[in-house]
């Protein structure tokens, strides 16, 4: 992570925040407003990124490459410098310290030697990502990185997003009613008014970094500057819904502990963009904690990424059988034939009626292809000390969560995927709100179908030292029948060497694995029935998702549990801490 | 229910079914949070009392009549497990955790880690300000973890927060 961040800066300017204090004016930093070159790589570099996408040191195709460089006979470079925008105002006087204008020869400031040098595949030196879009929402103090703005399509964007809004709020009946013209009138003007209201937003919110802080400003009447720390940064997700993909833009998300909610999501930004930044983003959180914040300009060159490693990648046709196998695909054929019935009884064969029927069956029923939707080309990398888990169809997700962020993992075999052996993996990261009912918004998948060998690898992965099949897990003794009387047998829990195993389901059997590091609290709790019983319940709570449990064991045993958990997650802090 | 926890009685007759009972030293709170669950009680008696009442004068319905004995009930009921409760309620410091237990029919414990902290509340309503009482509640990034320490001294609570604060930060680790 460390020498990421460090090869990140651009070493020349370091040991120098400010703009370069060359000679003034050299006809160079366009001004804000420029059109962004043809020829930015905007729309038109692959994504997601696939490791080998491209020469090593540019990695992904994202950025400048390295060998962006002024062309021959150009004056001092403003190319690595900060973009036009955030350069010198007119006006600037450089700071004094910084040497006087004209001293533009500083060493360190002059063209970037040897192949650096190599004129750059651009026709003029414009500044990279982002493109001078309106001037910055404030003037950056000294030293400081000048705030940014979202993508300028993102108010169009949000305004096509609220179309859909309007449309379910108006409703079908409400069609009917006023027929098509009025409704058409009716969505318009709904649409337009989020429209104008989504470009003020647009006008004021604006982000930047400060040193290992993200700071986001948002709101026009009540203004809110959110700073998040990112040393606190769980996970990153960059999604593109279908209309971001197709405007070659995408929409950051940080997860941060105490949130109800994602925090800070960055709707849109370009692909480029977001990349970078997450990149940075990552660097800077990541575990060596002091090491230098990348002052990199937002288009700096992408630093390049340590070889990403394919861990997996789910065959579609597995996810199609998968989904196939739930209850609801079961229910389906039920489901429409009921439906069927109905209209033939009733012999009303309305629009509305139609129309509403199968809205409303498309919330419940079509869940399993909502699912095949998200999981899509589903690709688990490991890059270093990240996850990165791809996937979705008409929506694509790249999550990438830091390993040392997991607090558990569950590994789950539903009743109809047993008789191909099948199981799922799903992670926890603190931050996403377990109350959350939307499912898709807890980006939580670690494997959304795969079998046992898969299972196992991915366990041993992301859990290095932990073998999925061989896991100690004991029943509660028998006197739990009078609790348990099916599910006795299939309960249980055990200690493993790294992590705390806790077994239950009789339909859906699951496996959870919480890290003796990942332990936030132990619990024992015993209930009248319990305690004639003579049983406990352990529980060990993690931060995010609901942790383990360790149902109906021996009081003895429970305590002995509940002090073994204890001793091992502090011993496992510190070996943590120290690392 | 009965009987197997002689919870809050000093520790020297501590049950064998506590745990470990060598290492831990179990803190009872203060007996007066009683008074102040039993005037919370007594208040929400009260109001329930007065719109049943209200309601038995004016329809007068039988089944008013019995829901107003019921609440009577319920009431003594409740009273008698406060007192029993509060008594239950213990906490105990060592040296990487906080032990906090409390429950009647359902009896918890939770162990919480000093490093795993993330704040500490001290808050008093005005009826445990009344009785000098104050309640100490740590909180950690999992949401299911309680550790709440009611019916304590100001002076104690404040001793108790500047301490867990303390350990707090020196083991400090987060996440």
């Amino acid at each position: 992570m460390s020498e990421r961040s460090d090869s990140g800066a651009p070493p020349p300017h370091d040991d120098r925040p400010d703009p370069t204090p060359g000679p003034p004016a050299p006809p160079g930093p366009p001004a804000p407003g420029q059109p962004p070159a043809p020829g930015q790589p905007a729309n038109g570099h692959p994504w997601p990124p696939a490791p080998g996408d491209g020469p090593p040191a540019a990695p992904s195709g994202y950025g400048p490459p390295p060998g962006y460089g002024p062309p021959p006979g150009y004056g001092p470079p403003p190319e690595y410098g900060p973009p036009s925008e955030y350069g010198p105002p007119p006006g600037y006087a450089p700071p004094p310290g910084h040497g006087p204008p004209g001293s533009a020869a500083a060493p360190g400031y002059g063209p970037p030697p040897g192949p650096d040098a190599a004129p750059g595949p651009w026709p003029a030196p414009l500044p990279p990502y982002p493109g001078p879009w309106g001037p910055a929402a404030g003037p950056p103090a000294a030293g400081e990185e000048p705030r940014q703005r979202l993508h300028p399509l993102s108010p169009a964007l949000h305004g096509a997003k609220s179309l859909v809004v309007v449309i379910a709020g108006l409703s079908w009946s409400t069609l009917s009613r006023v027929g098509f013209g009025w409704f058409a009138v009716l969505v318009t003007v709904f649409v337009l008014g989020a429209t104008v209201l989504s470009v003020v937003s647009w006008w004021n919110t604006g982000y930047h970094l400060v040193g290992r802080e993200l700071r986001v400003y948002e709101g026009l009447l009540w203004r809110r500057t959110r700073a998040i720390p990112l040393e606190r940064l769980q996970a990153v997700e960059v999604v593109r819904p279908l209309l971001a993909q197709l405007t070659g833009l995408a929409e950051l998300r940080l997860e941060v502990v105490g949130g109800g909610k994602t925090e800070a999501p960055l709707a849109y930004l370009s692909v480029a963009e977001a990349t970078a930044l997450r990149q940075r983003l990552l660097a800077v959180a990541g575990r060596s904690a002091p090491a230098p914040v990348p002052a990199a300009e937002p288009g700096a060159p992408v630093t390049p990424l340590p070889e990403e490693r394919r861990l997996h990648a789910v065959r579609n046709q597995d996810l199609l059988i998968s989904q196939l196998l739930t209850p609801q695909a079961f229910l389906l054929p039920l489901g429409l034939v009921f439906v069927g019935a109905q209209f033939l009884s009733e012999g009303s064969w309305s629009f509305v009626a139609v129309a509403s029927t199968l809205t409303a069956m498309a919330g419940v029923v079509l869940q399993p292809i909502r699912r095949v939707l998200d999981d899509w080309s589903f690709r688990l990398d490991r890059d270093d000390g990240t996850l990165r888990v791809h996937n979705g169809l008409l929506e694509t997700r790249v999550q990438t969560v830091p390993l040392h962020r997991v607090q558990t993992v569950r590994a789950t075999w539903p009743l109809l995927w047993r008789m191909k052996g099948w199981l799922r993996l799903r992670l926890e990261v603190a931050g996403y709100s377990t109350g959350e009912p939307d499912d898709r918004n807890r980006p939580d998948r670690l494997l959304p179908v795969g079998d046992a060998g898969t299972g196992a690898m991915i366990v041993a992965e992301v859990l290095p030292g932990v073998h999925l099949d061989a896991l100690p897990a004991t029943p509660p003794p028998s006197r739990a029948r009078w609790l348990r009387p099916l599910s006795r047998k299939v309960v249980g829990a055990g200690l493993d060497e790294q992590v705390f195993v806790a077994r239950s389901g009789l339909l859906t059997r699951q496996l959870t694995l919480v890290p003796y590091a990942r332990i936030q609290s132990v619990r024992v709790t015993r209930g009248p029935v319990q305690r004639l019983l003579r049983l406990a319940t352990v529980h060990a709570d993690t931060a995010g998702g609901a942790g383990a449990a360790a149902v109906d064991r021996d009081l003895a045993d429970a305590w002995e549990l509940a002090a073994e958990l204890t001793e091992r997650s502090r011993a496992a802090r510190r070996t943590d801490s120290d690392r | 229910m009965s009987g197997d926890g002689p919870a809050g009685l000093p520790p020297a007759s501590r049950s064998a079914l506590e745990p470990w009972p060598d290492t831990v030293r179990w803190q009872p709170i203060s007996r007066d949070l009683i008074w102040v669950e039993l005037i919370r009680l007594g208040i929400g008696l009260a109001v329930a009392l007065v719109v049943l009442g209200v309601a038995w004068a004016l329809a007068g319905h039988w089944l008013l009549g019995a829901a107003v004995g019921g609440a009577l009930l319920l009431g003594v009921w409740r009273s008698i497990t406060i007192v029993r409760a509060v008594r239950a309620w213990g906490y105990a410091e060592r040296d990487d955790d906080l032990l906090v237990r409390h429950g009647l029919l359902v009896r918890r414990l939770s162990i919480v880690p000093y490093s795993r902290m993330q704040f500490v509340d001290v808050s008093a309503g005005p009826l445990e300000r009344a009785f000098d009482l104050a309640t100490v509640q740590l909180h950690t990034a999992a949401a299911a973890s309680d550790a709440r320490v009611p019916g304590l001294r100001p002076a104690e609570a404040s001793r108790l927060r500047d301490r867990l604060t303390a350990l707090g930060e020196d083991r400090a680790e987060g996440l």
